[in-house]
This record gives structure tokens, sequence and C-alpha cells, in this order.
């Protein structure tokens, strides 16, 4: 069940990832203006911390280290909600308005509408939504409430090197595509929200080369759902063709009483 | 939620589920909830971050007096909305359970603080600072002076006036607003304080006598927008991507328009991980790199030959007897081995006629300047340089042919650099080396050129602007020394002459200066009559050194009894920080102001302290947070940007400004009382900062009143005198009688300049180089003009930059000797020879603020040389005015992995001080010592700030980087089986550090000669005060400081590591 | 003698009827979760969080009571003999008006089929339903295949449950009577399951 979408006037993120210092300034920012209290955290051998996203945070930097033939490539991904054109968390979701699709584009979320089921959690093909003390959905929601405001989203504003952009969609793939940047998420999942320009295959980011929404979902969603409201309706039906056709099974009462 | 079932619900239940479920339509989850913008109805003030120098522009929401929303101002032009981490959560200073709301006191021997009030904490900080004054105060003292006795020098002994305090000291604070340095300075001063400190001789003190000696100011050269106009961006000594963040806003643009960029460290860092190009280099041999950059670009004819013919002293011919390190191994002519020093005399250059010196101007001389640079560094070739640094030669060439590039005309590289040049006991040589490319390569005084000292704090340039430092007064004036007895000497000394006519020899002003910074602080007390107060002014002996290094080295002597760290966290920051933590405990009393308690506080509870034994009295004192007050701070481009005040201070916290004002009006009212040992020095200076109460005291602080000081006033009507009559030239026609006289300026008349100051003490102005920052027409810091006509990104109209707004300095350096740019494309400034000037002058100026408004040097009469503070207006590839030769040679650091410099027989650094005071048992070095095998070195993150006091009580910044770690390469991790992730042991000869290893092939070990050489680094911003990070990495750094200014080399040293249990 | 002979006891049928408590329970509180256009019936839980509750609540009766109904039954219902293929063979004579007689003991095939189901049934959802109640404690897959199955043992439990409800109501008129009051008429027995009448009456008419 795709939900409408306008994708020329569609908002979203071009994430040049080329550009990015590693700064993490998205992470504080984001907190700063979403008011996300601190995690605490440990050094594990790596500047990357929190190593996964958090209730209370919605966007991280992951930090790739990898050796190359003559050198060594340090690498940055920004992880947040990819605002997909087709959310496996929406098409889940079963309370109306919980997760919902914004007129920019951007898959935003209620916290006073979620009914913490966490479908949505098991439906993304990124991994993206949590679900802190307060057991609501939590993931970055484009900072819906400035964006409607005329403003930029917390992340992309702090941004140092421009690595987030935010704009709306369609130019900013334009724009990317000028650069001779090869994009990812431009077409999948009914076009990602958040489209990235890579410097390397999607595995070194640790994305899915072509991501969907789990199968699992698929089937349990767009198959058995419909089948079985079929399913429900039909078996009524039969019973009552078979009433009217066929007819009951009455038993001959020799004694003519029933069992009051 | 409540069980009720509604009519209306029903009605929806069952029509909607009935139809959805029968007819199978969806019902579709768009809904358009618009939230409110939570800030829409805030009051926004602007402000400028307080963390490093790049200055970047905030907007501060509040509402009802409460912050709830900081983030970056999208008008300001550096970075255009944008911040880093530490910007994005400056909110957190003030939304903190963990800032200091009141004074706290901690007796003799307790062993936990006490909540005092203000009025208590005021009074005993002051009975202890007059007590302390009055009991170590030196009027006089004996020295020995040389004087001239028909052509003979001799030697003898005088008793002269110092009037100095020798019992307390003080550090801080880059972190304090302009205003509230120059009013600091002025308060110690007005104690007899010389033992003055803070951040700056630390971080950059290195930079300014280098850049100083080269081209005449001891500043960042160009500033943070200009970066985009570079066309090679070399990144050495520095980790911009990590510590100055927005930097590379304007690094990327450069790289967008197709700039190259060059990245040297020892790690692959994250500014690396953006570079075009990398190459490694072990700690503490950039001169050997840079040398062997020098020999390259000399040895291809790649550099701009009519710059450096027209704008250095390649042609100065140097005095015949002059040798050099490839001749007295390893040393230059002219060193003392007992004194380990050297007579600048042995460097001088040949004289012809009376003053002049002799030049060849083909450069073929072998005693020119030129010649004698060839040969000095055509000891380094690659190969020599590899073995050193552990570089590899090919690496080496490639770098060195991209940045050579740069020495076409129109071409610019600009280098970035910070503490992985300056500290190091070679800081000042690094630099040197640099600016001597920078010549060579014809980049400085050009947009996208220069030689750009990153500045690590806020307002570290302001602090150092307005002199908190033991040898310079405001502007850079040096603090006089006992043996200039009078102020003309002192003038004389400090206003040197030429009589080159293209020489605009500036610093023949300072006399100016001087004076009106005299009137400044003791207004009408300072008189022609007394030398306008100039022996008010604490003294040194000639030679004493009061820096960093030697305050510790003092106290840990017990030769201090007060002592005040504002602002600032010595026993983390410090090097060799057991020696720090150790010298506080012989202290009787320490007054200490900041947000946070720290490491430096409460020391009497630091680990292994036995608090009840400990008993030195502490005060601490919460300050406000910089957007809780009002004031300048200047970032490292130099531009004087205003901060505003968006709400009062936290708790009961103070403005510094606030606080330093209590402590003088609560000094002098003892003094005006009690009497003391020279109550003057204190009792004349000036102080009208505010509304007076009838009592005469001062509610409280005007900052306004403090900047209006440091721009300067006339204190009389100044008349405009003509201008001196050239030969041939008729005087103007007489006024008619009765016409008003032309005013530079009226009595009470705000300055526009330091070209309008005088001598004659009918001007005061507290720090020359802010003269016009605050002037007639407003406060020009607080501008927010948006405009840049040049296209290079000046922004002549946004705020206010030193000296009088010049962008980017030298700039005259940046046109031919006709006034035309060597960039047409970039044009910093044009010469434009037919406009007529409203003076009546032909031919001006267009573009940035020049470098002075003379015409250019084609002009044989009013033409002017480019480095106007030099004396000779020239550009110096042979700087005479170092401690430690003219042109720099490679040694080792004090600490080093190998027995031999490979470059001369001279291994260290000859000239730089030894601390091996066998009492000071914290003082040890450990060169190739089994112990002690691997090179150390320290750094900064980007989540964390300095000794980490404010980040590290920042719980969003905590969250990204939580503790003391160590990077070492996966071959050194092998060797001492430590796995990424292993708590590790790094220990020196000093102490030791529990840190987590990060193992990481950004680290690579080093081929020295012919051994291998691991090295391993760690960020120096975790304390034990916060608990679970781990304590300070400069627990581990050595006791050795730079030979010119003794910055301590924090940047190499040696260290081993072990796996913990 | 009397009319009519006991087919299930007190306990059986106060079982039978949590199960169906909780069944139709689990229902309504769970249509919502299945698809938004259920949404509505949230309202009768007074929303979702609450109906989720509900649901957990429900499903745990549901689960014991299922399976312990089928720990009661299995004996009668996990075995299939020749009269049993005989009934299969004729769909039970369900598809055609003609009375049709076979020789059936308590329950026929079809019932068993029914029973065996939601034994299985039970199982798969109170299983999959333990990840789907906590599915931040496992990994994402199980949590996915759980959604699926959960929802397909669903949609053939409601399917049978409609069949079921109806073959015990109007499809064979006396059958209610069994789980109404736990004696059916002897005619119904006879006629429906006439190999357990004679087991249990010993009248072999």
């Amino acid at each position: 069940m795709a939900d409408t979408i306008n994708q020329a006037t569609r908002k979203g993120f071009l994430v040049d990832t080329s550009r990015c210092i590693g700064c993490r300034s998205c992470q504080v920012a984001c907190k700063q203006w979403n008011k996300l209290e601190a995690d605490k955290t440990s050094n594990k051998g790596t500047f990357e911390n929190p190593r996964d996203l958090t209730p209370a945070l919605y966007n991280r930097i992951k930090f790739i280290e990898k050796e190359t033939t003559g050198g060594i490539s340090w690498l940055f991904f920004n992880e947040r909600c990819m605002h997909c054109g087709d959310a496996g968390c929406m098409k889940v979701c079963p309370s109306p308005g919980a997760l919902f699709r914004t007129k920019e584009g951007i898959v935003a979320f209620n916290k006073d509408k979620c009914i913490s089921c966490k479908y949505c959690v098991s439906a993304c093909p990124f991994n993206i939504p949590r679900y802190g003390t307060d057991d609501k959905v939590s993931k970055c929601n484009l900072c819906t409430d400035r964006i409607s405001g005329g403003m930029t989203p917390a992340c992309a504003k702090a941004c140092p090197t421009e690595t987030l952009k935010y704009g709306v969609r369609s130019t900013l793939i334009a724009t990317a595509k000028a650069a001779k940047k090869t994009l990812y998420g431009e077409s999948d999942l009914n076009g990602l929200g958040v489209v990235y320009a890579l410097e390397g295959p999607p595995e070194r980011y640790g994305l899915p080369e072509k991501p969907s929404i789990p199968m699992s979902i698929f089937i349990w969603k767009d198959v058995i759902k419909p089948l079985g409201i079929l399913g429900f309706w039909g078996s009524i039906g039969a019973m009552l063709l078979h009433y009217v056709t066929i007819g009951p099974k009455k038993i001959e009462d020799e004694e003519g009483g029933g069992h009051e | 939620m409540g069980m009720s079932v509604s009519r209306r619900d029903f009605l929806k239940l069952s029509s909607s589920s009935l139809a959805a479920a029968t007819l199978g339509y969806s019902l579709a989850p768009i809904e358009a909830r618009a939230e409110d913008l939570p800030i829409r109805y805030a009051k926004e003030t602007t402000t400028i971050c307080p963390y490093c120098a790049v200055g970047c522009g905030m907007i501060v929401h509040t509402l009802g007096g409460e912050v709830i929303n900081i983030e970056g101002d999208p008008d300001h032009p550096i970075n255009e909305g944008a911040l880093c981490p530490k910007g994005s959560s400056v909110y957190q200073l003030r939304d903190n359970k963990a800032r200091l709301t009141t004074p706290k006191y901690r007796a003799a021997g307790a062993t936990e603080w006490k909540d005092v009030s203000w009025e208590w904490t005021i009074e005993e900080i002051a009975k202890r600072v007059k007590k302390a004054r009055d009991e170590s105060f030196v009027a006089t003292s004996k020295i020995k002076i040389k004087e001239k006795v028909g052509t003979v020098e001799v030697e003898k002994e005088i008793e002269a006036v110092v009037n100095r305090t020798m019992g307390m000291a003080s550090v801080g604070s880059a972190a304090l607003d302009s205003e509230e340095c120059y009013l600091y300075q002025k308060f110690l001063r007005g104690l007899g304080l010389v033992y003055i400190e803070h951040q700056a001789r630390i971080c950059h003190s290195s930079t300014v006598p280098a850049l100083a000696e080269s081209f005449g100011r001891g500043a960042m050269t160009n500033h943070w927008i200009d970066i985009k106009n570079a066309d090679v961006i070399l990144i050495m000594g520095a980790n911009p991507a990590e510590n100055h963040p927005i930097s590379f806003r304007w690094i990327m643009k450069a790289r967008d328009a197709g700039a190259k960029v060059i990245c040297v460290d020892p790690r692959f860092t994250r500014s690396a991980s953006k570079a075009d190009l990398y190459a490694p280099l072990r700690s503490g041999t950039d001169i050997a790199f840079l040398g062997g950059m020098i020999h390259y670009i000399l040895q291809n004819k790649l550099y701009f030959e009519e710059y450096v013919q027209n704008y250095t002293n390649a042609s100065y011919l140097v005095n015949g007897e002059f040798k050099m390190p490839g001749e007295l191994a390893g040393l230059f002519s002219g060193y003392d081995v007992k004194k380990r020093s050297y007579d600048a005399k042995a460097w001088s250059f040949q004289k012809e006629g009376e003053d002049g010196i002799k030049k060849d101007a083909t450069l073929q001389d072998p005693n020119s300047v030129f010649q004698l640079l060839k040969k000095h560094y055509s000891r380094y070739t690659p190969e020599l340089v590899s073995r050193i640094t552990g570089t590899p030669t090919d690496k080496l060439l490639e770098v060195y042919k991209l940045y050579a590039s740069t020495g076409k005309p129109d071409k610019a590289g600009t280098e970035l650099y910070a503490m992985g040049w300056t500290q190091h006991t070679v800081g000042t040589q690094n630099i040197r080396a640099m600016a001597i490319i920078q010549l060579l390569l014809g980049n400085i005084g050009i947009a996208g050129g220069g030689i750009n000292a990153m500045r690590g704090e806020g307002n570290v340039q302001g602090s150092t602007d307005h002199g908190l430092l033991f040898h310079l007064l405001p502007g850079y004036l040096p603090v006089p020394s006992a043996d200039i007895t009078d102020l003309a000497t002192y003038i004389q000394k400090i206003a040197p002459q030429t009589k080159d006519p293209q020489s605009a020899n500036w610093k023949q002003n300072q006399g100016k200066y001087i004076t009106s910074y005299l009137k400044a602080i003791y207004g009408a007390k300072a008189t022609k009559e007394n030398d306008f107060g100039y022996a008010w002014l604490p003294k040194l002996d000639p030679g004493m050194n009061c820096s960093w290094l030697m305050i510790f080295d003092a106290m840990i002597k017990n030769k201090f009894k007060g002592f005040f760290a504002w602002g600032q966290n010595p026993a983390c920051s410090g090097t060799n920080s057991t020696k720090v933590r150790n010298a506080l405990a012989k202290l009787e009393w320490m007054v200490t102001v900041n947000l946070f308690d720290n490491e430096t506080a409460s020391f009497w509870k630091g680990p292994g302290v036995n608090s009840a034994a400990l008993k030195t009295e502490v005060f601490l004192l919460p300050a406000a947070a910089s957007y809780e007050k009002e004031g300048s701070i200047t970032n490292s481009g130099r531009w004087a940007q205003w901060r505003y005040k968006a709400v009062n201070p936290l708790g009961q916290s103070k403005p510094d400004a606030e606080i330093i004002h209590e402590l003088y009006q609560k000094l002098k009212e003892l003094y005006a009382k009690e009497g003391g040992a020279l109550p003057e020095q204190l009792l004349n200076l000036t102080w009208n900062y505010g509304f007076k109460r009838a009592d005469g005291t001062i509610k409280s602080v005007d900052v306004h009143a403090i900047a209006k000081e440091i721009n300067g006033y006339f204190l009389e009507d100044v008349e405009e005198k003509p201008k001196p009559l050239k030969p041939g030239e008729k005087a103007a026609p007489a006024p008619p009688p009765g016409s008003p006289k032309k005013l530079l300026g009226k009595k009470g008349e705000l300055t526009g300049g330091f070209a309008q100051l005088q001598a004659d003490g009918s001007t005061s102005c507290g720090c020359w180089i802010y003269s016009q920052s605050y002037n007639e027409k407003g406060n020009m810091m607080a501008r927010r003009g948006k405009k840049d006509p040049s296209g290079i990104g000046l922004f002549p109209e946004w705020a206010w930059a030193w000296p009088v707004n010049r962008r980017i300095i030298y700039n005259r350096a940046s046109v031919d000797l006709n006034g035309k740019p060597y960039n047409l494309k970039k044009a910093v400034i044009h010469w434009n020879p037919t406009v007529v000037q409203p003076t009546g002058a032909v031919g001006a100026w267009t573009g940035d603020v020049p470098d002075g408004p003379w015409p250019p040097m084609s002009d044989a009469k009013e033409g002017k040389k480019p480095f106007i503070m030099q004396v000779d207006g020239l550009g110096s590839l042979f700087g005479k005015g170092l401690r430690d030769g003219p042109f720099p040679e490679h040694y080792e650091p004090m600490e080093c992995p190998v027995p031999e410099n490979f470059m001369s027989k001279q291994v260290t650094n000859p000239a730089s001080k030894i601390f091996n005071d066998a009492n000071v048992k914290e003082d040890v070095l450990a060169s190739c010592d089994v112990r002690f095998p691997y090179v150390g070195t320290t750094y900064r993150v980007t989540e964390h700030w300095q000794s980490g006091v404010m980040t590290r009580n920042t719980p969003w910044l905590l969250e990204l980087q939580p503790r003391q770690f160590c990077e070492l390469s996966l071959e050194l991790a092998k060797e001492k089986s430590i796995s990424n992730g292993d708590m590790i042991e790094i220990s020196s000869a000093r102490g030791k550090i529990e840190a987590v290893a990060v193992v990481t092939p950004r680290i690579k070990p080093f081929k020295i000669g012919d051994r291998i050489v691991h090295e391993i680094g760690m960020p120096w911003c975790f304390g034990w005060h916060t608990p679970g990070v781990g304590d300070a990495a400069n627990l581990l750094t050595p006791t050795a400081g730079d030979a010119n200014t003794m910055i301590p080399e924090t940047k190499a040293f040696m260290v081993g590591i072990a796996r913990k249990g | 003698m009397s009319n009519y002979i006991e087919r299930f006891s007190t306990s059986e049928r106060v079982l039978h009827w949590i199960v169906t408590a909780s069944f139709f329970t689990l229902l309504l509180s769970g249509l919502g979760l299945y698809s938004r256009l259920f949404t509505g019936y949230f309202t009768f839980f007074g929303g979702g969080q609450n109906a989720i509750l509900v649901h957990k609540i429900g499903g745990v009766i549901f689960f014991f009571s299922s399976l312990y109904m089928y720990v009661n039954h299995k004996k009668d219902i996990s075995t299939f003999d020749q009269d049993d293929k005989e009934w299969v063979s004729q769909q039970g004579g369900y598809l055609s008006r003609k009375a049709a007689h076979f020789n059936i003991g308590k329950y026929n095939p079809g019932q068993k089929l029914f029973a065996l189901y939601i034994a299985a049934a039970t199982a798969v959802l109170g299983i999959s339903g333990v990840f789907i109640w906590m599915p931040l404690l496992f990994p994402r897959w199980i949590v996915q295949i759980s959604l699926l199955s959960h929802g397909l043992m669903f949609v053939g439990s409601i399917m049978f449950v409609i069949v079921h409800v109806y073959l015990a109501t109007i499809g064979n008129p006396g059958t209610i009577d069994a789980m109404l009051y736990g004696d059916v008429k002897k005619n119904w027995a006879k006629k429906h399951h006439p190999k357990w009448y004679k087991q249990t009456t010993g009248d072999n008419q």
C-alpha cells in the first residue's frame, strides 16, 4: 500500500559522503534541537560513538577504516532514517498518524499516536526505528517542526562542510548527477528521501545493495492481509451459501419435542 | 487512557471499518500534523562561539529569560549557520547540573568544598592579595647594565626601580572577553605582578616571534574565509577537520574550485581523510621536512624570483665570518656553550655607508642571504630528510612538487598549522621554515596564501593582543626591563629608526602607543612631568623570564604565596602535570575562576593526594558563560567580534569583568584605608567603568566603557599637523586669520585609528592595534554588514579586524612594483594611479585596507616596501632576531628515539633551556631509554576542547568521546599483544596514565635511519575530575621549552606502553 | 429413560468457553493490529495500546487454555480409522442435500482436523506472539518471520472458526446443546456420531 507522494515537490537530503569530516555536529545539533538526553557510552577501540542509533540518537556517523593499496581510507557515513518513498514502517504501522508522511514527503512520527507495537522495527529496510523508556517510536523526522516553519533541519544546518544538504529532492539529485556523483537511493523504495553520493560500493558503508522491505513483511502485509480479508468474508459467504443451498442437517425428531 | 467510547467514535468505527473492510479501500495515513516551531516567539541574541578561534556566529533563542535553543547564525560570513559539535552543544553549558553557581572555599586541610558568599569571598581574597603583595613587593633591584664610556663598553651595577610583586602569579585567560583581558592585565599590573601568563604561552607563543621575525607581525596572515582562494592547501602541524571544523568549510570550497589539499601528519587524521595527498612524518621532524622543501624549491628554481628579489632580504650580504651548521657541527656562529646561547652579532649583515646594508641584487654573492639559504638547505636532500622524518622519499617529492607549484605569480599556496608546529623545542623555527618557503613562493600578502596560525581558544588572539603575557603589554609593546630607566629610553628602544626612504618602518610610531597606553591606564595621574607614570609599570630584570614553565618552577620552589588560575586548568593543560600539581600544593592560597570545578581547583583531592596534609586555601569562583555577558572576542583571523548578553548569569555566577572589578574595589578600599607597598601603583589606575555611587564605588562594570578605553580618546583638542614639506614643495597658503583650526579630534572624542595617536599625552589608547575598533561611528566590532565587494571574502563591514580593519596583512606584497595584483582574478588590493583623492593626491588603492596608504614601490619618492612593520620593509629569509639561529636547522626533540641527529653532531636545540635542578625530582628526561622506546604525541579531538573542563561537562560531547584513549599501529599492537579496545598503561619518565587502545592502520611505524620507530598518540582533554575518563596525558609530557618562547614540548616525547591485566 | 446423553462434562464446557472467549477477545483486539482497515476496533479498548495489552493477556489465556484443551482431547482427535476415511471421501455429506450416514465416533474427521489445526495454530501464534511481544530482544529476522506466521495462522484460524461456528449452530441444529448444556439428544448422537453413541450407551439399535 503505497502512500501518495509528490515526487516533484518532495523534499529530502543529499548526503555527499566525500565531504564529511566525521565531526558529528549533526549528532549533537539534532540532540540540541530535539532536546534528547546524552547516552552513556564507552570507548571500545573506535571513535565511533554511540555505536548504534538509540532512542535519543536520531542520526550518527559511522567511521569506516579500510586499508587500500598504497594507503588508507577513512570513510564517514551518516546513518539515519532514509524517509523511503515506500516506507516499510508506514506500511506496517497499525496506528494511523503514528508514522505519517508530511506534505514535504518526510516520514514523521507522532509519539502520542504510537501504540508501541514496534512493527516498524521489523519492517524497516535499514533497521532505524528505536524505542526508549517511553516505549514510543523514535527516529529522525527531519525536524518536521523546523521544515514546516521554513527552516533547515538542525543537522543539515549545522553541518560544517555541507555534507548534508536539504532541499527539493529532484533538484538535489540533478545537481549531484551533474557533478557525476554515484547515487544511492535514487529510485529504490520509490526513492529514498535521503539520497547518498557514495565513494564506494554500498556494502562498504554497510548498506544493502538493493534496499527493499523485508520479504516476510511484504508477504505479511501485501499477500496475507488481503487474502485474509478475502478468506474471512469468503468463509462467511460460503457458510451462508451452504445454508441456503444445501441447508442444515436436521435431525428427524420422532418424539416431536425439542429440548427446551 | 480512558475507555470511554463516544457515540461519534462508534459511528466512525462502524462506518469506517465496515466500509473499509467490505470495500477494501485504504485509510490513507497521510496526515498533515503541523508542529509549531518552538522558537517562533523567542528572542534572538547574536553571540560568538566560546570554543575555538574560528569565531563562528551563533543565535541564542530565549523565551521568558531562559535559553531554549542555540544554533549557528546563518548571516555570519564565516560559518554561514554551520557549527561544529562543540558549537552545537553550548546550550548544555547552561542546562547543566555541574555548572558552578556559588563561590566555594576550601580551607587549609579541608577535605570538602564549602559554599560561601560573594561578599565574604571577595573580602578574604583581597586581604590575602594585599598581604602577599605588601610582603613580596620589590621596589628596586640590583642589576648589571652596560654603559659606553668613550668607545669602550663597561659593565656596572645599578639599583634600578622595578616596582614589582614577586609573591604572586597569574595564569589566564583566553576564555575571557577582550575587554576583560585588558581589565585583568591592568589590574594585575596595578598590583605589580610580572608573573602574568596564559594559554597563549602554551599554544601559540612560538608563532609570534616566528611570524614577527619573518614579516613584522605575529598573527595569522590571512583569515578563515580566505582559505577558499587557495590553489594548494598544506595542512601540516594541524588537524583542522578536528580542531577547527568550520575552517574545513572553506577548505572544501577551495577543493570545489579545484584546489589540492596536502596533509602531513604522524597520524592519518580526519583532515587526512579529505586530503588529495597524505604524507606521514615522525613528530618533531618538521624542519627536516620543510628544509627539504626549501632545497627542492631552490634546486629546481621554482621560487617567485621577482618577489624574492623585491620583497625579501635575499640580496642582503651577511658578514664574511658567518658560519652555518654544515660547517660548525650543527651550530651557527656565535654560540656560547656555557650560556647555551648565541650572540646574534655573529649573524650581522655587511654594512654599507652609515647604516645601510650591503646588497647584491643579482643574488649571486656567496655571502648573500639567498646563496647562504641555498647552501644551508643543500644538506636537506630527500634521502636524508626521509631518514630523519620517516616519510618515504616518493611522498616527500610529491608534496614538494605539488606545493612548489604555487611559486607562480598567479598561484596561491596556504599553510595551516597549530600546535603540531608550535609545541616543540624548535617550535619557533618550525614556523620560520614555512615562512621562508612562503616568501620564496611569493605566497605572503596574497589571497589564498599566507601562514595561517590557527588559534585554538575563542579569544586567545585577543588575550595575546591585550598583553596577558609576562613579556608583553597590550599591542605587543615589550614589558619594560629595569635597565630602561625612563620612558625616553624605552621609546628609543621600541621605536627603531631607518634612513631608507622606501621603508615605512611603522614601529617608529611605537612611542605614541606606549604614551597613550600609560595615559589610558593612569589617566590624569600620568603627566609629562612624571614620565606618564612609567615608573609604576612593574619591570623585569634584564633577561628575567617569567613564562609558564618558570612560574611552576618557581612555585614548586616555594616562591609564591598566592596564585590566580583564571579560566585555565594548568593541572591538566600544563606540561609535566605532576610538577604543576605538586607546585600548587606549595601555595598558601589560590584563586580560581571557572564555569566548572576541575583538576586545578580540586587539586587537593586529586589521585594520591592526602587532603588533610595539604594546606593551600582555595577560592573557586563561578564565572558566567559567554552568552551570559557582553563583550568582544578576536578570532584567529584578527576579527574582533561583539557578543551580546542573552540571559542573566546562571545562579550566582558573575562575568569575569565583575569579579575583577569587585576585587579591585575591595583592594582599593584596603589600600586607601591601610596603606601598604606603593599604593599609587594600584590607586592611580583609571577605573571609570560605570555609574558611580555616592561613596565613589561603581555598581557594575560597563563593558562598553572598557572597549572605548581600549580604542582610545582624544584627551585634548588635537590639531591635524601639516605633512612635512618635500624639497621644492611650497607651503600651502596660510588660512585666513580667525578661521577654525583643522582638528584631528576634539577633546573627549574617541580616536579613529592609531595613526591619530600622539606621543605628548594628548591621546589615550589601551591597545593601539585596537584603535578604531570603537570609534565615533560606533562599535565597529558589532557591525553586521554582509557586503563583499572584493568577491574574495573580505567582508569589510562585518565586525572589525585589527589593524585598521585590514583583512589580509602584508597585502602590499600581493602586487608588483607598480601596484598591479599578481593575480588579477583574486586581487586583494590594486593601485589605481589616476584616481584623485579628496586630499588632492593622485593615485589610490582599491580593495582591502592596504598595509599603509603610500603608493607602490615603483614610486621612488613616496612608494614603500610591503612589510611595513619591519625596519627594512622586507620579508626576512634570514632572521637574525631569533635565539636559535637565522635559518631553521633540524634538531631532535629533547626526548628522542634516536641517539644521533642525522643532520649534525648537535642532537637537540642548543639554545633551549634545560631544567635539571636536582631538587626538582619531577623534571626528568629519558632519550633512547629502553623503558620508553616509542615516540609519544598529544592532540585534541573534535569532540573536546583544551583540557576538557567545558566539554567533559557537556554530556552530549562526552557521549561522542567518552574517555582517554591511545592510538597505536597494528604493528606495535601485535608486538605488545594488545588488542583493539584493551586497557593499556602509557608511561614516561615522569608519569603514567591508563587509556583504551585504539589499534588502527591510520598509524604506521616509521623507518628512521635503519631502525623501526613506533609512534603513539593520545588526546590531552581528559582528567581525573570527571569520573571514569582517565587522567591527563600531560602527566607524561616533559618540562622542556622552545628556545625563543619557552613553549613546552608536548608534541614529541618518549613513552612505553603495556597491556593492563 | 432419558432422551439425552452426556457429550461434554462441565469442566470441558467451561474450558471450551474460556478458549472461545479468549479467541474472540484476541480477534477483536487483534483486528486493528492486523490491518489499518480495522483501526476502529481499537476504540473498543480505548486505543491501540490498550488493545495490545488486552491482546497480550488474551493471548496468554488462549495459549494455555487452548493447549490444555488439546491435551484433554488428544486421544479422541489424533487417530483416524476406516470410517473416517469414508467420511472424508464423501465430504461428510455436507455438499449434498441427501442424507448421508457415516459410522463416526465422538468426533468426525472435520472436527479432528479443526482441533488439530487449532492446537498447531495455538503453538505457532503463541510462540510467534512472544517474539512480537518483545521484538527488541530478538534478531529482526525472527520477529519478521513471527509477524508473517502470526498473520498466516490467524487467517487460517478465523476461517476454520467461521466454519466451526456455522456447523455447530445453524448448520447442524442441536449441536450447540453439547457445549451449552453438556448433553445432546440421543437422536442427534445416533445421527452424527453413531459409533460414539453405541460406545457410550451400549445400545446397538
